[in-house]
């Protein structure tokens, strides 16, 4: 496709659910591109397309409902259209809930941005017997409107035919419906505005006074005429006699329900109709059958990501390492320095084979998300567990991403970016390196084999309930320490179950994967790099040993954990080690102990301390690709702050053990 | 009246939401509004999912508490 710039940008709105993505990729087709909106890590869909000679850029705003500030979607929408001032907005709205999906079209329009509705799902809403009259709702809106089905492409181009073409001039008109007082009001803080220097309209910038947006009643601070418009809203709210914002949404959505009564008739009383999607809905969300079906989801989850992920994933590994020999046989024959065959095989090659033979499971991973979203039941699997975790102070939302962090905690805190608010994420993130992720399986396995062949597997049960319980604590102190006051609500719409859509699916599981191999990717192949250099250095040492740098550093370190019962240098490098891939602690165990490495560990580890090393393995710093993760979704701050709690947290949690284990068992 | 969070299924009347800005702002963008004729589907314990229209929406059962409902016939 040619660069030139587009000749026309548009900017598709409307709320979750309003069919908005097939008519994305109804427009787009396949030429879209993924990112991130700037700053945020709210996924951003751009497309283009080219019709009668001109080149269209169409640019898929996040799903809201309204143009407030409550939520990153809204203030994303917000800011982009106020911002960019795309050619025209196409507003997608579900012909069959129309009065709640035009509240968006008339704050749009109070940005005075040119509009273009679509009545989307048309087929749905003659099946539920309404009749929709398109020139009635193109006379009361004064914008045109145009009859879509979204998933079977129809109306598409007529809707590209009315982009090209364009809309021509559309006045804004006040809103009357507000009546007299309220509108006196509003013209009276819009002749105020018109002195100030701000980046909005001056009707859009007093409706969301009116409303009582908390972020625009923050900006009157910076107003010179400050007093007088705080003197005007008071006005309001005694005009009011009830909360403001939500008098003037009444009156809005009075306004709305006007103008769908005039243009829509419905033969049947639908309102009373339960609907087969209704009856599923009982059953899942029971509350008895709600919880157990959800974990028998998850458990299938599991089975799926790990039974058939782990073949296909040892396929990968054992193919760099083939791969390896190959090229270190190859080398050697060609006379290379063993030094620079070391970094190729043990850097390189094994760097980024441990990151690639993730990505089976981290797909299937995400594939399965993706397809429990498509259909609807993601939105209910957040209600069923609400209750329980808000116990842990978390959102119903934050399960998905804390049972993610089972199998790889990286997957897990990207999962978060279908959290609302930003206090939701961010503790979820920070609790989320407490779930055991399945690479720390091995060490476990090891250890508990060693020290406990009775017991096996209470003990490793024990050590996934530790890290459950923990992050009940932690997330329940961070709430109180960063949080305290914010609560948030859980009110979702619930669209209806349907069946999904396969090439949807995969298209966002693939850009999923693709986000991790890329970002996660870059960072623990960097730090693999540095952990060959360290095991490496200075010329001559055995790869890993005391005398290398990086034992030298253990060594330095290794007092730290004398308190916990293991203050032995290959214990802290294998820690150390661990930090690039919790696997390492093990491989690294095995590198520094050599052949013999279960009788060696049981020389210099008793019972108490082996679990203490456990558990410390467990708590303490999440893997690179875990804080990067950290990083990329939350900031250095969180990262930096996720890796100094977990540490001294581990710390703790192992010298107890190991101290009051010591006088109990020793 | 009654709370929302302590009613069979059924229909309706939103007689009064007490909560602070935030619950009613976002409860009023989704169209939920004092004075609405609304369907219980799936009662409280747990999350209570309500019909408006052809809107389902669920609200989780604190928040169902705070909205106060009088039965339609």
């Amino acid at each position: 496709m040619s660069s030139r710039k587009p000749d026309i940008v548009v900017a598709l709105a409307g709320n979750p659910n309003s069919g908005k993505t097939t008519i994305f990729n109804g427009l787009t087709g396949s030429k879209q591109h993924v990112g991130n909106w700037p700053g945020v890590t709210v996924e951003k869909k751009e497309g283009f397309f080219q019709f009668k000679g001109k080149k269209i850029q169409v640019v898929d705003l996040p799903g809201t409902y309204s143009l407030s500030s409550y939520t990153i979607d809204e203030k994303i929408a917000r800011d982009y259209l106020i911002h960019e001032k795309p050619d025209i907005v196409v507003i997608i709205a579900d012909a069959s809930n129309l009065e709640r999906h035009l509240l968006l079209f008339l704050q749009i329009r109070e940005l005075g941005l040119p509009v273009i509705v679509v009545l989307n799902m048309m087929d749905v809403a003659e099946s539920r017997g309404m009749k929709i009259r398109v020139h009635c709702l193109e006379t009361a809106l004064k914008v045109p409107v145009i009859p879509t089905i979204g998933n079977k492409g129809i109306g598409i181009d007529i809707l590209k035919e009315k982009i090209v073409e364009g809309v021509g001039e559309q006045k804004v008109k006040l809103p009357y419906y507000l009546g007299e007082g309220f509108l006196n009001i509003l013209k009276s803080i819009m002749e105020l505005l018109q002195e100030e220097d701000i980046d909005y309209p001056p009707l859009f910038f007093g409706m969301k006074l009116l409303e009582e947006d908390p972020e625009f009643l923050h900006k009157v601070n910076e107003l010179s005429s400050r007093e007088k418009v705080n003197c005007l809203l008071e006005k309001a709210r005694s005009l009011a006699r009830m909360d403001l914002g939500t008098c003037i949404t009444e009156r809005r959505f009075g306004y709305l329900h006007g103008i769908v009564k005039e243009c829509i008739s419905s033969i049947a009383a639908l309102h009373d109709r339960i609907y087969l999607s209704d009856r599923i809905d009982r059953i899942l969300t029971n509350r008895f059958l709600g919880i157990p079906l959800f974990l028998l989801f998850m458990f299938l989850t599991f089975q799926i990501v790990f039974k058939f992920g782990a073949p296909l994933s040892e396929l990968l590994s054992t193919g760099f390492d083939m791969l390896g020999v190959r090229f270190s046989i190859l080398l050697q024959r060609e006379g290379v320095s063993p030094m620079v065959i070391s970094f190729i095989r043990d850097g390189l090659i094994g760097g980024v084979g441990s990151i690639v033979s993730f990505l089976p499971n981290i797909f299937l991973l995400f594939f399965i998300i993706a397809f429990f979203e498509d259909t609807g039941y993601m939105a209910r699997a957040s209600f069923v567990m609400d209750e329980i975790m808000h116990k842990m102070g978390l959102h119903g939302k934050s399960f998905i991403p804390m049972v993610l962090g089972f199998g790889c905690n990286v997957p897990a805190i990207l999962a978060t970016r279908t959290l609302d608010t930003h206090k939701d994420r961010i503790l979820t993130i920070l609790v989320n390196p407490l779930i055991s992720c399945s690479a720390r399986l091995p060490i476990y396995i090891l250890f508990a084999g060693i020290f406990f062949p009775e017991n096996q597997g209470l003990v490793i049960f024990s050590l996934y309930t530790l890290g459950i319980l923990l992050a009940f604590i932690m997330g329940n102190i961070f709430k109180r320490l960063f949080f305290k006051g914010e609560e948030t609500h859980l009110i979702m719409e619930l669209p209806p179950y349907h069946m999904p859509v396969i090439k949807n699916i995969l298209r966002i599981s693939w850009h999923r994967s693709y986000l991790f191999l890329k970002k996660a990717g870059t960072v623990i192949f960097a730090s693999v790099i540095v952990v060959w250099i360290l095991s490496s250095l200075p010329p001559g040492v055995e790869y890993g040993s005391a005398n290398s740098y990086l034992g030298r550093i253990g060594q330095f370190i290794a007092p730290i954990f004398k308190p916990a019962g293991f203050g032995f240098y290959q214990a802290a490098v294998a820690l150390l080690a661990g930090v690039m891939a919790k696997e390492q602690v093990v491989s690294t165990l095995g590198a520094l102990f050599g052949i013999n490495l279960k009788t060696a560990l049981s020389s210099v580890f008793n019972p108490v301390s082996a679990y203490a090393f456990m558990v410390m393995s467990l708590i303490y710093i999440p893997c690179v690709a875990t804080i990067a993760a950290i990083k990329q979704e939350a900031g250095w701050k969180w990262a930096l702050f996720t890796t100094t709690y977990t540490l001294i947290l581990g710390w703790l949690m192992a010298v107890i053990i190991y101290q009051v284990g010591r006088i109990l068992f020793l | 009246m009654m709370p929302l969070s302590s009613v069979p299924p059924g229909k309706y009347r939103i007689a009064e939401i007490a909560g602070g800005r935030n619950f009613l702002m976002r409860l009023s963008n989704m169209g939920v509004l004092r004075g609405d004729i609304i369907t219980v589907i799936k009662p409280a314990p747990g999350p209570v999912v309500i019909a408006k229209g052809q809107t389902r929406i669920g609200i989780g059962t604190g928040m169902a508490s705070r909205i106060y409902v009088v039965p339609q016939t």
